[in-house]
């Protein structure tokens, strides 16, 4: 009796642990849903039942709107790749200059910490008519006076919001790698120079191999910040396109209750294009952990 | 003989282009050094600035007026404000790095039914963006009376900072394995002795680090705290933002050096404790 009750505990302790987490994941899923839900025009609450297709349909070919999943879309592929390369180049240049633990620090975790409307504000001071970088090039006799140079804010090339994401993202994606170059570096490094391999040669095959994992992981979680955050977009943008969260939030405030079913239908496809990213990643996890032997 | 000379010059020459490919990667950590302060500095130097006429590269007048209302703040409640955020912050930290240990020790040491489909949605707060749950979860949250209460925001903050949690405590509980526990369990120690000299001391240095970055997230949450909150929730975000998007840019950098040196001191704290609980973990490896 007793070894029942606990071999039964023995089974029932993971379900146990699990189901903090769980019900805050539960709770996650069930606003995504029910938001979801509002783009099919089900709204419980007002008394809408009837589902239907013409927000998603509109959504998808009204020009605005299909100009501003395009913007994110652009936003967010350049901010992760260039997060991607940064972070990895970071990553080697500490490494290889055995970077002390003051200068990790200094170098990544601190912009980590740091919110990124702060890094919007910052460029801002630094990059509009009247900022820092026009004062010098007037000082050195480029720009005649505070409008010569373009501002950050509203540059249709959105240039400012890439730089706020790279300025914080490029450490992250360091951050996440740095342990185990640093590990490499101490152990297989060695090795493969004593036999003679180049440092990029040796960089190429044993240490970005290991860190793929991570690596990837870091890739889908700055572009889905990047593609679904509202912050920097509205602090930065230009005024059209907008970028698809600002719109979306737009919509959802709009007075008439109606406009939320755009918003949902817009955050429906926010939701779908990082869910279809998330599966390919959990995919590619899967594939990698087949043991090579296998035909 | 010649053979030996010639494998002392390669050997040196090794060394030399070793030593100078240090020179150039310490050159670079030093441009990234210079590009994180950089804008770090010039909202120190704005929040102090009174007058910064064109095309001057100092300004005119410095004086503390901005500090000074960032602290005292809407109707003299800075402070309250800060204590407040600060609170939300600590929460959300402990309920996610709490939830996120048991589920990582779960996760590595338990084979269970559902362990891959739970590592997956693990991760959806991860790639979903905030902005669609925030707006989505209004509603629900309505019907449930949490919407505009502190427990609201602390749970919604919890389930966005989640992830990193869990993220980090899989890695140490990972690294920690079960091989003390395990001897401590056959010298027989009780499940509370356990937990108290042998598993929480081995997952201290990934405790403090996930706290850490749940805090982060949590206190420069904008707007999930916005739709959540419904504006009665006030956090210092909240009193920041609309000062970033034009109007005094003195105040505004006022605001964000308060709220930078609030972070900075939180995540000084917790590295001291690191530092103080961890230090083997970490520098065992790369110190």
């Amino acid at each position: 009796m007793a070894i029942i009750s606990r071999r039964a505990r023995r089974k029932a302790a993971p379900y146990l642990m699990v189901l903090p987490a769980l019900l805050l994941l539960a709770v996650f899923a069930y606003g995504v849903g029910s938001g979801v839900v509002q783009g099919f025009g089900v709204m419980p609450f007002l008394d809408r039942t009837e589902p239907a297709l013409a927000y998603y349909e509109e959504a998808l070919t009204r020009s605005d709107l299909l100009d501003s999943i395009l913007f994110s879309l652009y936003l967010s592929a350049v901010s992760s790749v260039g997060a991607l390369i940064g972070g990895v180049a970071l990553s080697a240049v500490m490494t290889r200059a055995e970077a002390s633990r003051f200068v990790r620090l200094a170098g990544i975790q601190v912009p980590i910490a740091t919110m990124h409307a702060l890094v919007a504000l910052a460029l801002i001071c630094l990059f509009t008519g009247a900022g820092l970088f026009p004062r010098l090039l007037h000082v050195v006799g480029l720009a005649p006076d505070a409008t010569a140079f373009p501002s950050v804010v509203g540059a249709p090339s959105g240039w400012g919001i890439i730089a706020v994401y790279l300025w914080k993202e490029i450490p992250f994606v360091a951050f996440t790698t740095l342990t185990i170059m640093m590990n490499i570096s101490a152990s297989y490094g060695e090795a493969a120079s004593t036999l003679g391999a180049s440092s990029l040669r040796t960089f190429s095959s044993v240490t970005l191999p290991l860190c793929r994992g991570p690596l990837l992981r870091a890739f889908l979680v700055v572009f889905a910040f990047a593609f679904g955050s509202y912050e920097i977009p509205f602090l930065l943008e230009p005024t059209v396109p907008k970028a698809l969260p600002v719109l979306a939030y737009i919509e959802f405030q709009d007075p008439d209750i109606i406009n939320r079913c755009y918003a949902m239908a817009l955050n429906g496809i926010m939701a779908g294009i990082c869910t279809v990213l998330c599966i390919i990643y959990y995919v590619v996890l899967q594939r990698e952990r087949v043991p090579k032997g296998r035909p | 003989m010649t053979a030996a000379t010639g494998q002392n010059a390669q050997l040196a020459a090794r060394v030399r282009r070793a030593r100078r490919g240090r020179a150039v990667a310490r050159a670079l950590v030093g441009v990234e050094l210079a590009l994180v302060a950089l804008p770090l500095a010039i909202i120190a130097v704005w929040a102090f600035t009174d007058a910064w006429p064109w095309p001057d590269l100092w300004p005119q007048q410095l004086s503390a007026r901005g500090i000074e209302q960032a602290l005292s703040g809407r109707q003299n409640a800075g402070v309250q404000t800060l204590a407040l955020s600060i609170g939300i912050a600590a929460a959300t930290a402990v309920v996610s790095t709490a939830a996120a240990a048991l589920a990582c020790r779960a996760l590595c040491h338990f084979q269970w039914r559902g362990r891959s489909a739970f590592q997956f949605a693990a991760l959806l707060p991860f790639i979903i963006p905030s902005t669609v749950f925030a707006m989505g979860v209004q509603v629900v949250f309505l019907q449930a009376g949490l919407a505009r209460t502190v427990p609201g925001v602390v749970l919604a903050h919890s389930i966005v900072a989640l992830p990193y949690a869990i993220i980090i405590m899989t890695d140490i509980t990972r690294a920690a394995g079960t091989r003390r526990e395990d001897a401590a369990r056959t010298l027989g120690a009780g499940t509370w002795q356990m937990l108290r000299h042998v598993t929480i001391p081995q997952l201290l240095p990934g405790i403090l680090s996930s706290l850490s970055m749940c805090y982060i997230m949590s206190f420069s949450q904008y707007f999930l705290t916005l739709l959540v909150g419904g504006g009665k929730v006030q956090t210092f975000v909240l009193v920041l933002f609309p000062y970033l998007s034009g109007g005094d840019r003195t105040i505004a950098c006022a605001y964000s050096l308060v709220f930078l040196v609030v972070t900075f001191a939180v995540f000084f704290v917790f590295e001291l404790l690191l530092r103080r609980f961890g230090v083997r973990e970490g520098d065992d490896l790369y110190d």
